[in-house]
């Protein structure tokens, strides 16, 4: 079957981090597609650091940086609404790499003194800097489910992933209508304000199970050193999807790997064709 | 407006080497686009950190002050930078003097997130660096040009800075390294391999980053603008000649109402090529730094000269 789609726009979040390398993986995962797949879109990729530019996105990446940075200066530029509507509203495919997992998280502990806003999105509690501080940073290769194929190298070798005062998925928390209310009674620990979603599809992925995308275990060789890092359990989760909206608590944007962002060019791809069915449906059952 | 850094930078064939460089290096990206703040308490710590600072640098004395006292300027008491830490959840960087490498062992042993190897504290040794690389941290070092740029990048620094002339609230010598560094890699850009050999000579540098600045058409590193910057104009100033993001020493805490200062020069970073933005931020931030004019300033002075 072959599906036409419209010009296509993925925004990354320009206020501050690592959103120039998100911006070139794009870029790079756009070619792979081609060239592996003869998907021929017309993409555009921008920076967002208003809330006109990011009317304009179909899909939009949190990239890692400071999280409480990036909160204040969205707020401060008007934006943390905007951002909130595009999430949680309208349910467009949004994608948060470290920083951006926590802001997407619906609760999140360790945060600075007097907490953070969040935009939330994903029905997680994250633990900001799990593994310590940035001498407890590391890197490891992992085999992870959700790769495309570049131009070269197959969705079957493993992924690369840089872990910098990383946060990870403490715990899958139910869907609640309105806030994470136990949650929000915990100490020290913030929730993302609820928000009503715009019409049946978006309140579908919103309500969608929280999967475990990846883990790593507590027993990785890279964390043997980790003095910060004793816990029940034998594994972290250090990725997760919620219908269209999706964490990881490392930075794909950190090495020359397209594959995550290939993959989620494709998970955009079935996410505006699913829009544009809804949107189809609805309008012959209004006629 | 800062060229592209690829995902992977710097030290090409150390990614996965000598202590993690792509993990030193990747913090600083992290921090791009943001403002580093000098401070002096675990007070100053959380104003900075509600303004938006994206990390702050502990340290005893401002450069102002560090000027205006004189004395030997050491690594800060480690309790002070202890207590700064706790304080805040952003990272936290902390100084040491030139070529010190044993306040560099104690900061680490600290846990701070990065060392800073300033000319700002009095240099404990005259010829030698410290040997960044064996470090699990990560270092930030200052440069007036691109050799010594690619000097401290090739001892092991995962991010450069400009020197600028710290405490003196004047930008003028940031200014000038900034686009000293931009003229040289643009130099080196025009050149063939034989041309970048003597060249890489004539400025003591590395010929393989070199022709890595040389390709990228930058610093192979994150690259802040630092010393002198005491307005969000300065800092906007420095972001469009192509940082990545800056320092604020005494620009700071020096002025009149510092949480107002910090969070309109945080605005003016991410927002460095909207003039209207700029505009807005700028007004009623009471009282500047008063500042020291870099060229009434005394050669002998000037705390940039040190490092070699």
């Amino acid at each position: 079957m072959t599906v036409t789609f419209p010009d296509i726009t993925v925004g990354v979040l320009a206020l501050q981090g690592a959103f120039s390398e998100h911006v070139q993986l794009l870029r790079l995962a756009a070619k792979s597609l081609e060239q592996r797949k003869a998907v021929h879109v017309k993409w555009g990729f921008i920076e967002v650091r208003t809330p006109q530019e990011l009317a304009t996105c179909d899909g939009l990446i949190i990239p890692g940086g400071e999280s409480t940075a990036m909160a204040l200066v969205a707020a401060r530029s008007g934006l943390l609404e905007p951002l909130r509507e595009f999430v949680k509203v309208l349910r467009k495919p949004t994608w948060g790499t470290c920083a951006g997992l926590i802001l997407l998280a619906e609760s999140a502990n360790k945060t600075k003194k007097g907490g953070q806003d969040l935009i939330g999105g994903l029905d997680v509690r994250v633990n900001r800097n799990h593994f310590g501080r940035q001498v407890e940073s590391f890197q490891t290769d992992l085999s992870l489910p959700f790769l495309g194929d570049a131009i070269d190298k197959d969705s079957s070798e493993p992924f690369r992933c840089v872990f910098i005062r990383a946060p990870v998925v403490e715990k899958v928390l139910p869907h609640r209508e309105g806030i994470q209310a136990e949650e929000a009674e915990q100490d020290a620990t913030v929730v993302a304000p609820a928000q009503t979603p715009a019409d049946e599809l978006a309140k579908e992925a919103l309500q969608s199970e929280v999967e475990i995308m990846a883990n790593i275990s507590t027993r990785n060789t890279a964390l043997q050193q980790n003095q910060e890092h004793e816990h029940a359990g034998n594994e972290d989760i250090i990725a997760v999807r919620q219908g269209n909206v999706f964490g990881c608590s490392f930075h794909p944007e950190l090495t020359a790997d397209p594959r995550i962002h290939v993959w989620w060019l494709e998970e955009i791809l079935k996410a505006v064709q699913r829009r544009q069915e809804f949107v189809d449906r609805t309008v012959l059952s209004v006629s | 407006m800062a060229p592209e850094l690829p995902p992977t930078n710097g030290q090409k064939n150390e990614q996965n080497g000598k202590n993690n460089f792509a993990v030193k290096a990747g913090l600083a990206k992290m921090l791009k686009g943001g403002v580093i703040m000098d401070v002096i308490n675990a007070e100053q710590a959380r104003i900075a950190e509600e303004a938006g600072a994206v990390a702050v640098m502990a340290l005893e004395r401002v450069p102002a002050d560090i000027r205006a006292q004189g004395g030997v300027a050491r690594m800060s008491d480690p309790q002070m930078i202890k207590e700064i830490m706790d304080a805040v959840t952003i990272p936290v960087m902390a100084k040491a003097r030139i070529g010190h490498f044993v306040e560099c062992q104690i900061l680490e042993a600290l846990g701070v997130d990065y060392i800073d190897e300033s000319e700002v504290l009095t240099p404990a040794d005259a010829v030698h660096h410290v040997s960044k690389h064996p470090f699990k941290i990560p270092f930030v070092c200052g440069c007036r040009n691109l050799g010594e740029a690619l000097r401290r990048i090739s001892e092991g620094a995962a991010m450069i800075r400009t020197k600028g002339e710290a405490g003196t609230g004047d930008v003028i010598e940031a200014v000038r390294h900034m686009r000293t560094v931009n003229a040289e890699i643009a130099r080196a850009g025009s050149m063939s391999d034989e041309e970048l050999r003597v060249y890489a000579k004539d400025i003591q540098a590395d010929f393989s980053l070199l022709k890595e600045a040389a390709q990228l058409g930058r610093l192979p590193v994150v690259n802040f603008a630092a010393g002198g910057v005491a307005t969000p104009a300065d800092a906007a100033l420095m972001m469009q000649l192509g940082c990545d993001g800056v320092f604020v020493g005494s620009g700071i805490f020096k002025s009149g109402d510092a949480a107002k200062r910090a969070k309109a020069i945080v605005q003016a970073v991410t927002h460095y090529k909207d003039p209207k933005t700029l505009m807005e931020v700028s007004m009623n931030l009471g009282e500047a730094m008063v500042g020291i004019n870099c060229g009434k300033m005394d050669e002998s002075e000037k705390l940039a000269k040190r490092g070699w």
